[in-house]
């Protein structure tokens, strides 16, 4: 599921004016996805679990703004309440692979060697991996829903990104400030947190926020195939799961958690070009 | 010369993708063996639980030898070409994938040739008029193409073309060429939309960066014809990036393909993993997994082939060394 | 032909006349009105430094600016208006009857396609070559107008080919539809000396043969007035002065000139201080409406920053852009003479009995590909004395910098004993910490690269404390004062702590890179070609500092450099270094008056002159 990964490395040239109403949009949208995470229970109109078998999948009205699922629950407050699935697993992902590639890729692309190697090795065998029917396998067998997803995303996104780290290294270390840290007699430690670290962690930042996008869309994914979630849920994903057979009925009870992962994912984005563009010239 | 340095990659490839096939089938081999619950139990299905059925089913899967020991066993009977029996409905697996294979073989190649000739295309021309309003439009597209996976789209479009113009059947595949035809059509482009946007990425970013090269500027200042420095210079070049990322994109191809076949209610081998996903149906999750992991190693040994073919640094390298 | 009958008439066209050539890039001015002319047969240099829109001008002549820059003016070709002209008619020019050659040999060829076929492909329009037996043979034919005789050499890649073979290809490639005008963008800047002087030779074999005009792009004077009819020096977007080569060699109009003179260090001998013009190079939109060089002129006076003067006619055939140079034509002249004969100085220290640093038969050793072992060096032997200064010359591939690196313990050699200040040193790894420290404070390294040796998210202050603590530990107050001490010492403001590299021009990079190797009180610094990225005018500042801080700290200098007139102002001695192996050694005068090796002539021979 790391598919997007490298190539979603943001491109030269990108016309500027789009940047800063989109990144001004991007901003608002997170703000009010937070908003809506940390404090979803007092502005939702309706708890997100009242089922209401006799209304059933009910169009939008003034009550349920939009509308109801087949079991009669709010959807636009279930909507409200799927926030939170969509920002910590994403955030816990994207933070968490990054750690972890931070410290590989590091260690690997500064001492080079044997633990260049291995670590390599590894990277290009989880590469090769059919990603995404592995982590439906895995997580579909395996079972525990959100959480073991979450874990899985944490170790396949952890291969690509090592790799992005590594390179990122490997551009600094052949650089003359290092040999002049080096032959001023700077210890190895010194010079890899105090300064290759800190010429790699812009790098770092903005593709932190693109794999939260990415970890995002592939969550829902699993939430959508019955996998992610334990059901009844509110979650954008599963909401999709579990309204797909209402399409008729009530279709902004599909179309309205597609749009905020849409939404979500692309002011993720958003904000993580700008960011590389930011950071990184 | 060329030839058979071509060749001594694909055998090196295929060394490396044999081990990776066999590490991928045990860890899923293994893994159903020791998720939580018991193997008997979900070998059973529906069946009723009398003691010999249980003690067939364990005689049948080898449930008491060693894992290794099954998975070798297992092993023995894939190469012989027998995949096993699914508990549900105990069909052969084999013939199972085959059935559903028609589906998902149809919408591969239907979005392929889309996103290819599509998404190649878009990104040509908004590296062309770089900053122009295509431009923006395509750099615009390309972020949301990579921020709605395919069942987004897939909603999006069953929506607008299925419910409210009605246009296109809902789910289902559709019987004959052109009932399948049309059937697929909205599936496939959902799949081609979500794929597209890389490439468009790609492409744009890579012509950019070519139109940049001294080479370009060389031909231009001799004045060499556009349409050889388009097609020989720039295009030849910028397309080195994408066949690179053959390997992201096949796996993307895979992943939304899954997606598009649960969106639309599809019978391929997607919905296919995820129906014995869910059911635990463990002799057709083995199947499943081995064939789809097998298509995507063969894809990607195609696709360094390719990459070797076009770029003659990659292939000289390794003829002299 | 009728080239030669067009010039010899009283009033010949120029093949090319540029007016008023404006360069711009979103709204910012690149360089100002431009005039330019060139006649049938004729070599002219536009000489000047970085920044100075030279290249442009060229892309600009060719219209091949890149899409953000917009040129206005006319440029009018053979009568013919080039601005005027649709871009489809302008690609029937282009190649045909005007060509441009790019800098960078390595990149001009595109990677995917045999090396003849880039001749070829301008080839096949013409029926004669439509049969591939003539073609092919044409191909070989126009090779061999560059010099290349090896017939394989059509069917390789470019990435298989050398720099010199590169750029000798894309040279017959840009000639081969027989244009009347080749313009030259730096055509022997990124390649080793030896095989300049030999691209440049050909350049202007292949001109004379053909009648052809030439128009050179080149920051070197020198290589200018060797190769060209006339000159014209550009600096900060506007043209400054223009004349025949040998007019402007004699007796240079505008203080630019003369400064560009007198800060290109001479080959032949060694001065105290070379004359170097102060601060940098500016952008031209940051002196515009005025003298662009007043800033660092040191005869500028307010009336030189109340306009922009015009270049005009100051004698016959040559133009100035200097409102002042009847008044100072003499203290010109003067400046000029005294540098002249500025007599060469002695050596900086008298040879010592006991060497600083010993090296002997260094070996170093590399695995390629697949197996095999790379020699970089050979079994090299070298001495410095303390408080002298040794050159180390050499041209890429020799191994000069494996061995700059491997004296400092950047690298460990394969063999080989390496003493410094009587510590054994030839392994840095196996050395006891305190021998290594002592070491580390002994020898210190300044690099090439003025925009990556220096750290870009660490203050100049934040880099020098880094080096300081590698030597103890000190109060505040403490590095501060040693902080402001060494900036001083490389003659910059001690506001520039607080400043980011990226705030810096290349000159204040490398002064700083040199203070922080100074900051742990070395006696030896390794200086990998230290200048060579830097422009002439700065190059003259950088050279000079070493030379004074080698006086007021009795420093110890291993120079290395391909460049032999840089070497010959640092050097006492020289080690000449060939493909791992030192060929030849001894004082620098000795070795540059009275060469003995052949490649040392060779080297000393591709010096223009």
């Amino acid at each position: 599921m790391s598919l997007h990964i490298e190539s979603a490395k943001p491109e030269a040239g990108t016309p500027r004016a789009r940047i800063s109403l989109g990144i001004a949009l991007a901003f608002i949208v997170i703000a009010i996805v937070v908003f809506c995470a940390l404090f979803g229970a007092s502005i939702a109109p309706d708890s997100p679990f009242t089922q209401r078998l006799e209304v059933g999948d009910a169009p939008p009205s003034g009550q349920f703004l939009a509308g109801t699922d087949l079991l009669g629950r709010d959807v636009f407050s279930r909507v409200i309440y799927g926030a939170w699935t969509a920002l910590v697993g994403p955030l816990v992902v994207a933070v968490g692979a990054w750690v972890i590639a931070t410290v590989l890729g590091l260690l690997s692309g500064y001492l080079g060697g044997m633990v260049d190697s291995a670590t390599m090795r590894w990277v290009d065998f989880m590469l090769a991996l059919p990603a995404p029917l592995i982590a439906i396998v895995v997580v579909g067998v395996v079972g525990g829903g959100y959480w073991t997803a979450v874990l899985v995303l944490i170790i396949l996104f952890t291969a690509p990104d090592t790799r992005i780290v590594r390179s990122a290294v490997l551009e600094q270390r052949p650089r003359p400030y290092i040999d002049a840290a080096r032959a001023l007699g700077i210890s190895k430690t010194r010079i890899l947190f105090v300064h290759i670290l800190p010429n790699v962690l812009p790098i770092v930042l903005a593709y932190v926020v693109l794999d939260f996008a990415f970890a995002l869309v592939n969550l829902a994914g699993l939430s959508f195939l019955g996998l992610g979630v334990e059901p009844g849920t509110p979650d954008w994903g599963r909401m999709l799961f579990e309204n797909r057979t209402i399409l008729f009925t009530n279709p902004v009870a599909l179309l309205l958690p597609a749009f905020m992962i849409i939404l979500t994912a692309v002011s993720m984005n958003l904000i993580g070009d700008w960011l590389f563009e930011r950071l990184t010239r | 010369m060329m030839r058979s340095g071509v060749l001594r990659l694909i055998l090196v490839r295929l060394a490396v993708a044999v081990p990776l096939l066999l590490v991928i089938s045990f860890g899923v081999f293994s893994l159903v063996h020791m998720a939580p619950g018991d193997p008997v139990r979900a070998l059973l299905g529906t069946r009723p639980s009398d003691p010999e059925t249980l003690a067939a089913l364990r005689e049948r899967y080898h449930l008491d030898d060693p894992l290794v020991v099954q998975y070798g066993k297992w092993l023995g009977q894939v190469l012989q070409g027998d995949l096993g029996r699914s508990i549900n409905g105990n069909r052969l697996v084999l013939s199972s994938i085959k059935e559903r294979a028609g589906v998902t073989i149809y919408l591969l190649l239907v979005s392929t040739a889309i996103v290819l000739a599509a998404g190649i295309a878009l990104g040509m021309l908004a590296a062309f008029r770089r900053g122009g309003r295509l431009d923006r439009f395509v750099v615009m597209f390309g972020v949301f193409g990579i921020s709605s996976p395919a069942f987004v789209t897939g909603i999006f479009l069953l929506y607008v073309f299925g419910v409210v113009l009605g246009w296109f059947p809902t789910f289902g595949a559709g019987r004959g060429f052109l009932d399948r035809f049309w059937h697929l059509t909205l599936p496939s482009l959902a799949l081609a939309l979500s794929i597209m946007a890389i490439v468009v990425k790609i492409t744009r970013a890579s012509m950019i960066e070519v139109m940049d090269r001294d080479y370009v500027a060389f031909a231009r200042a001799r004045g060499v014809s556009t349409t050889r420095i388009t097609l020989s210079y720039i295009l030849r070049n910028a397309l080195i990036p994408v066949v690179t990322a053959g390997g992201i994109i096949v796996i993307g191809f895979l992943a939304n393909a899954i997606y598009v076949e649960v969106t639309f209610a599809l019978p391929g081998l997607g919905s296919l993993i995820v129906d014995s996903v869910q059911r635990r149906d463990i002799p057709l999750i083995q199947g499943t997994t081995l064939v789809l992991a097998c298509f995507v190693v063969l894809v990607n040994l195609l696709v360094d082939v390719i990459y070797t073919l076009i770029d003659p640094r990659i292939r000289f390298s390794r003829v002299e060394s | 032909m009728t080239a030669i009958a067009s010039v010899t008439t009283s009033q010949p066209l120029p093949l090319l006349r540029v007016r008023d050539l404006t360069i711009s890039a979103g709204g910012h001015a690149i360089t100002t009105g431009t005039n330019l002319e060139l006649a049938r047969g004729e070599t002219i240099a536009i000489v000047g430094e970085s920044g100075s829109g030279k290249s442009l001008t060229a892309k600009a002549i060719a219209r091949l600016l890149p899409p953000a820059v917009t040129a206005a003016g006319s440029i009018s070709y053979d009568g013919q208006d080039l601005m005027a002209l649709p871009e489809r008619e302008m690609r029937q020019i282009r190649g045909r009857r005007l060509s441009m050659m790019l800098q960078d040999p390595f990149t001009m060829l595109n990677p995917l396609m045999k090396s003849g076929l880039h001749i070829a492909e301008m080839l096949r329009d013409r029926p004669e070559f439509r049969d591939r037996t003539a073609m092919n043979a044409e191909v070989a034919r126009r090779l061999g107008e560059v010099g290349i005789t090896d017939p394989d050499v059509a069917e390789r890649m470019p990435f298989q080919l050398s720099g010199g073979m590169s750029q000798r290809v894309a040279m017959a490639a840009a000639l081969a539809r027989d244009p009347e005008l080749l313009i030259a963008d730096e055509p022997s800047t990124a390649l080793d000396v030896t095989t300049q002087a030999e691209i440049i030779a050909l350049l202007k074999r292949v001109q004379k043969k053909r009648g052809m005009s030439l128009i050179l792009i080149t920051h070197n004077l020198r290589l200018a007035f060797s190769t060209c009819d006339r000159i014209y020096v550009m600096y900060a977007g506007s043209l400054l002065e223009v004349g025949s080569a040998r007019a402007v060699e004699d007796d240079p109009f505008h203080p630019y000139t003369l400064g560009l003179l007198l800060s290109e260090p001479p080959a032949e001998k060694r001065v105290a201080r070379l004359i170097a013009i102060r601060g940098q190079v500016p952008r031209a939109d940051e002196v515009a409406g005025r003298c662009t060089f007043a800033d660092r002129c040191d005869w500028a006076k307010d009336k030189c920053r109340a306009g922009m003067p015009p270049l005009i006619e100051q004698a016959p055939g040559r133009f100035g852009a200097c409102i002042r140079r009847n008044e100072i034509a003499a203290e010109m002249r003067d400046l000029r003479g005294a540098a002249l004969e500025t007599a060469t100085v002695a050596l900086s220290a008298p040879p010592s009995d006991k060497p600083l640093l010993r090296a002997a038969n260094i070996v170093k050793e590399y695995s390629g590909r697949s197996g095999t072992v790379v020699r970089a060096l050979k079994g090299v032997s070298i001495e410095i004395g303390p408080g002298e200064s040794v050159g180390l010359v050499g041209e890429s591939g020799s191994g000069k910098t494996t061995l700059g690196r491997t004296l400092v313990g950047l690298e460990t050699p394969t063999s080989g004993a390496i003493e410094i200040a009587g510590i054994g040193a030839s392994k840095f790894s196996a050395m006891s910490a305190v021998d290594r420290t002592a070491t580390r404070r002994t020898i210190q390294m300044v690099f090439q690269d003025p925009y990556s040796t220096l750290n870009p998210r660490h203050s100049v202050r934040r880099s020098l404390t880094e080096a300081l603590r590698t030597i103890g530990r000190f109060t505040k107050a403490e590095r501060d004062a040693r902080v402001a001490e060494l900036l001083r010492e490389v003659s910059l403001p001690e506001s520039y702590a607080e400043r980011r590299p990226s705030s810096l021009s290349g000159g204040e990079r490398q002064r700083v890179s040199i203070a922080r190797s100074l900051a742990v009180n070395p006696k030896i610094l390794v200086c990998d070609e230290p200048v060579s990225a830097l422009d002439v005018s700065v190059q003259a500042q950088i050279l000079n500092l070493f030379k004074r801080l080698q006086q007021e700290l009795g420093l110890s200098y291993l120079f290395i450099t391909h460049d032999l007139a840089v070497v010959r102002q640092v050097a006492d001695r020289i080690y000449v270094l060939y493909l791992g192996e030192i060929v030849e050694q001894g004082s620098a005068e000795e070795v540059i008056a009275r060469p003995k090796h052949p490649y040392t002539q060779r080297l000393i021979s591709s010096i223009p002159r």
